[in-house]
């Protein structure tokens, strides 16, 4: 009986240290919620362009520069010849390659061929808000994401910069693009200079619609709030989307918005909205609402569309609305805490070389950003045709038109507003008032 | 007196360490740091500060009392569905299960297997309106073609008493497993029909089963967001989708949280009005 307690009093000794040790640690790290975190920091990133963890994501790269070299945080990531074998792509759904057969993605696969790094492609970003949300608190907390590359679109970018949350890029680690980039996304409204980001793909905002459902051509962004088509129209729960081509359809360019404009965007959609005419707000989920035939119209994504054309519903149309279309340009960008940057650097150069970007464009079918795809595709076309198969022949056509806007499509699309914290906060209002209230 | 003696009054509260360690660092300190955030002002680019904004909780139960009373609303009419369903089943596993007791148990646990987004996701499949129900049912000529039960309250309340219905299944089986079958017998000696028997014995014992089983359906189904996001529209959203959306797609922190507290103290007080009605003492019987 006394050796009983003997042994429980010591193990209550062992617990009590140790909880005092846990909580001891726990107190030391102080959680400091996402939205607590010291003003002070962010100003001073987003000025020198030179985040702190530059310093703490290098050690991991560079054994042999010391700790001396943390504490001095330089403009540029120091390159090593040696990748460390791995990288992370966090990615939008329909935006890589498949073989339709095997399910592997063939590009991907060429590149793990090419360079030995072992690829993790994750589909994680189905609305840039929503990710956004996800990755703020490490961001803001200085951790790593989990990702090496993610994908985000325009505005995100433009916001991502604004928090000092993205690793400038080091061109010389980035040869291909240097060579081969179109000139008409060199330089971006988001991104000038392209000094945090490379374009992985673009594409329009548009209006997707069965025709076999809605009985007639669409034309005109109104077609959406159509009564016949009630319970079966769709909108991007994405609010710069929604809202920008409500502007849009209201005769006012985005970048033009004023408060009173967005107003009279709100009062446009509440109505119908609360009158039950949209099935639901969605994010990318729209595209299997859409193939099965919930949907008969709503907003989408030009690429989206050509996909399902090619592989999932033949039925479905993509048409820029007369009032306008919205341009928007999906970007590689390296956020803080990435653990594996060199091979970063080489995976997003890899995507500049026509070994990539012609099968890529040619399955995904979005604007190719690399100069030469389009050309490529068609020679394809033409090759695939002398060889007996025209009907893929035929969807590579299609898909060599769908690669690169015509002047008449640049012509009625549209970009995003650079939105302010005050005007953010202002249209989120807006928007979440459509959609609850 | 030995050390070891006078120190015994302390060995229940060192037994109490881990699971209060536990409890404070998992729920007393993120309480404290969502009260905080929720009195909190500022945004994303100018930091947060602690303004003591009081308002926050009356703009928020303001602006979305529809949502809040739509998920309670839900979340009754769930609860009612899941004893509706659950506790005749319950009863037969209990009563006439015999040598199948536990296989019939485990069959009632096997959605439980698979995550729960992928059940959802497989009742959107179900409903889907050319789906191989909906559809069967269109090409026969008797629905509607522009019939649809996705994107409606049904198929979210469907969603919910699917998702939840173990959760009452299994404490009224435990309740009424314990019920000592004699006493059925002793009722019907005494001249009570099988119908009085039952709602004047089985049934009250097995309160506390059904108690338990209420609290671990309402409470969750009020706050779920899943349902309402795969199976529902605009018309359906719920305080989780709510609340969701505020913090994951909107970063207005404080707002989200004042919700997340406004969303607890309600459920706090259904239950404890839930409980004085139940009558704690029955709880404690057999």
């Amino acid at each position: 009986m006394t050796e009983f307690y003997a042994r429980l009093r010591a193990l209550a000794a062992l617990m009590v240290v140790l909880a005092l040790v846990v909580s001891c640690g726990i107190a030391g790290q102080s959680p400091t919620p996402a939205p607590t975190s010291p003003p002070a920091a962010t100003p001073t990133q987003a000025a020198t362009g030179t985040p702190t963890s530059t310093g703490t994501s290098a050690p991991t790269e560079t054994p042999t520069e010391g700790p001396t070299e943390a504490p001095t945080p330089t403009t540029e990531p120091t390159p090593l010849p040696t990748p460390a074998g791995q990288v992370i792509f966090g990615n939008w759904p329909y935006y890589i390659d498949v073989d339709e057969d095997t399910g592997a993605n063939p590009t991907l696969d060429q590149f793990e061929a090419q360079t030995g790094i072992d690829v993790t492609y994750l589909e994680v970003i189905a609305d840039n808000s929503e990710f956004f949300g996800k990755i703020q608190p490490d961001l803001a907390a200085g951790h790593s994401t989990g990702y090496d590359v993610i994908a985000p679109s325009d505005w995100l970018v433009a916001r991502l910069i604004r928090l000092g949350y993205l690793q400038p890029l080091d061109k010389s680690q980035l040869p291909n693009w240097q060579a081969n980039a179109q000139e008409v996304l060199r330089d971006p409204w988001y991104d000038p200079g392209n000094v945090y980001s490379i374009p992985w793909q673009a594409g329009i905002v548009g209006i997707a619609y069965n025709e076999r459902l809605t009985g007639r051509p669409i034309t005109t962004f109104d077609d959406l709030l159509d009564p016949a088509f009630a319970g079966r129209s769709g909108l991007f729960s994405e609010m710069i989307d929604t809202m920008s081509m409500t502007l849009l359809s209201l005769g006012v360019k985005p970048e033009d918005a004023t408060a009173e404009d967005v107003q009279a965007a709100h009062d446009k959609l509440l109505g119908p909205a609360q009158a039950g005419q949209f099935r639901d707000f969605y994010d990318n989920s729209y595209y299997d609402a859409l193939a099965v035939g919930d949907l008969a119209i709503t907003m989408a994504w030009s690429g989206d569309v050509s996909q399902m054309q090619l592989y999932d519903n033949p039925d479905v149309k993509f048409v820029i609305p007369d009032t306008g279309g919205l341009l928007f340009v999906d970007n590689m960008v390296i956020p803080n805490g990435a653990e594996h940057p060199i091979d970063a650097y080489k995976f997003m150069d890899y995507w500049y070389t026509l070994d990539a970007a012609v099968p890529l464009t040619e399955y995904i079918g979005y604007f190719s950003p690399v100069v030469g795809v389009q050309e490529q595709v068609r020679l394809d076309a033409q090759a695939e045709r002398e060889a007996g198969h025209p009907k893929y022949a035929d969807k590579l056509d299609q898909v060599a038109i769908d690669s690169f806007p015509t002047p008449e499509q640049l012509a009625n699309v549209f970009n995003y507003k650079n939105l302010t914290e005050e005007e953010e906060r202002l249209w989120n209002e807006l928007f979440n008032d459509v959609l609850t209230g | 007196m030995p050390l070891r003696r006078r120190l015994r009054w302390l060995t229940p509260y060192l037994f109490l360490i881990p699971g209060g360690l536990w409890l404070i660092v998992f729920f007393v300190v993120p309480m404290f740091v969502m009260a905080s955030v929720s009195l909190q002002e500022g945004s994303l680019d100018t930091g947060y500060t602690l303004t003591w904004n009081f308002g926050v909780y009356g703009e928020v139960v303001n602006e979305y009392l529809p949502q809040f009373g739509r998920s309670v609303l839900y979340a009754l009419i769930v609860t009612a569905l899941t004893l509706l369903f659950g506790y005749p089943l319950a009863y037969t596993i209990a009563f006439r299960g015999g040598r199948f007791k536990n296989i019939l148990l485990l069959v009632v646990i096997l959605p439980f297997f698979t995550a729960f987004i992928i059940r959802t996701l497989s009742w959107k499949l179900i409903l889907a309106d050319n789906g191989f129900v909906l559809g069967f049912l269109k090409e026969l000529s008797l629905l509607d073609p522009a019939f649809h039960v996705l994107a409606s309250p049904i198929a979210v309340v469907s969603g919910l008493t699917y998702n939840f219905l173990p959760f009452m299944v299994l404490p009224v089986y435990v309740a009424l497993e314990k019920i000592d079958p004699h006493l059925v017998e002793a009722a019907t000696d005494l001249y009570a029909s099988r119908t009085q028997a039952f709602l004047r014995v089985t049934l009250p014992l097995s309160m506390a089963g059904v108690f338990a089983g209420s609290l671990l359906v309402f409470i969750p189904a009020v706050g779920d967001f899943i349902n309402a996001d795969i199976l529902g529209s605009r018309d359906t959203t719920m305080i989780g989708n709510v609340i969701q959306r505020l913090f994951l797609n909107t970063n207005a922190y404080p707002e989200a949280a004042a919700l997340g507290f406004v969303l607890m103290a309600s459920v706090l007080v259904l239950v404890a009005i839930y409980a004085r009605v139940v009558g704690a003492k029955e709880l404690t019987a057999g």
